[in-house]
């Protein structure tokens, strides 16, 4: 039986997918159809029109596996070598120092206005 | 039909792979096994060496790049479980959340142009630090390569993982929210996981700031594109 909740959940996670997708397709939206159907899910569970309940054991298996669905994405790599062979193992160091800068940004900030808000309060 | 076994025999493959560095890196723990990172190298190793092209790979990949879109919908589950906490530091989440896309869209734009790449790969640059599905859309959208955005992705991710806390505690940055925010807003799932090593409260941090820069970067690609090429 628990089988089949998590099964049913997992066609809800779908076609809150598909409506998402059938969204940006209809109204042109600049968003990919996932981030919409997310949104549309989060929605829907803050204003208590779904229930965490129909849907927790379907998320929980499909982000289990996570990691898994970004390999085929990942293997792509094999098509790159003449890139990163030449000048592109630049685009490598600039990633990391771009990445470093973000990290950096985002955390100094949030910390700061975290001890403003704590000292106001 | 003999392409569509072929179809079938590439996915089992990919998740056989997946399943079995999976089993490894649990029992060593050790980074460099990163389960996403050893099955890569090890389908890219196997492809190149029987020379198979990544097209013919991709007719049974793609079956399991598919379900991306649907997990992508599903962090919606994690973000509304941490509401509460999500809710109570609103304005230092979401500052801190602009502030690292903004910055980490801006420069990795700016550095590739400095170096006077193409207007495609500065595109393929521009989303690495959002989390793999949402990357290569936001990649796709703007004319960039989303496969390569993957692979760009997953240098943000190991970046932040490996060197994150090391930077983290130079820039005294030692709150959860700091840690949390930085880690998840700059190198996505990857940065969570190391955020799980802080703790509870960064580690819900870390995937609050995944998700929404995730959405953020979503709408902020198009117009930091139109901006700065």
């Amino acid at each position: 039986m628990k089988y089949i909740y998590t099964l049913l959940h997992i066609l809800v996670i779908v076609g809150f997918y598909l409506m998402g997708e059938q969204l940006q397709d209809f109204f042109n939206i600049p968003l990919p159809g996932s981030i919409i159907g997310f949104l549309l899910l989060f929605t829907a569970l803050m204003l208590k029109i779904y229930r965490l309940e129909w849907i927790e054991s379907g998320a929980h298996f499909v982000l289990a596996f996570l990691p898994l669905y970004f390999i085929p994405a990942t293997v792509g790599v094999i098509e790159y070598g003449k890139l990163f062979s030449g000048k592109g193992i630049l685009l490598i160091p600039i990633v990391m120092a771009s990445t470093f800068l973000a990290m950096a940004s985002a955390g100094w900030v949030s910390q700061y206005a975290a001890k403003r808000k704590e000292r106001s309060d | 039909m003999e392409f569509n076994l072929l179809a079938a025999f590439f996915a089992t493959l990919t998740v056989a792979t997946y399943f079995l560095t999976n089993i490894v890196y649990l029992r060593y723990r050790k980074t460099l096994l990163n389960p996403v990172l050893a099955s890569t190298a090890i389908l890219a190793i196997v492809l190149v060496m029987a020379n198979v092209s990544y097209d013919t790979y991709m007719t049974g990949g793609s079956w399991v790049g598919t379900l991306l879109g649907p997990a992508v919908v599903a962090l919606a589950i994690p973000l509304y479980k941490q509401r509460d906490l999500l809710f109570t530091n609103l304005i230092p989440v979401i500052s801190g959340i602009v502030a690292g896309v903004t910055v980490g869209m801006a420069s990795g734009v700016l550095f590739t142009q400095l170096f006077r790449f193409s207007e495609q790969l500065i595109l393929t640059v521009l989303p690495k630090s959002l989390t793999t599905p949402v990357a290569m859309q936001v990649a796709s959208n703007l004319g960039g390569i989303p496969s390569l955005a993957a692979v760009f992705v997953m240098v943000a991710g190991f970046t932040g993982y490996i060197l994150g806390p090391s930077l983290l505690s130079w820039l005294h940055i030692d709150s959860a929210i700091g840690r949390g925010i930085g880690l998840g807003t700059s190198a996505h799932g990857m940065g969570t996981a190391k955020a799980f090593e802080y703790g509870q409260q960064e580690a819900s941090m870390s995937s609050v700031a995944m998700t929404l820069s995730a959405v953020l970067g979503a709408l902020l690609g198009p117009i930091a594109a139109w901006l700065l090429l």
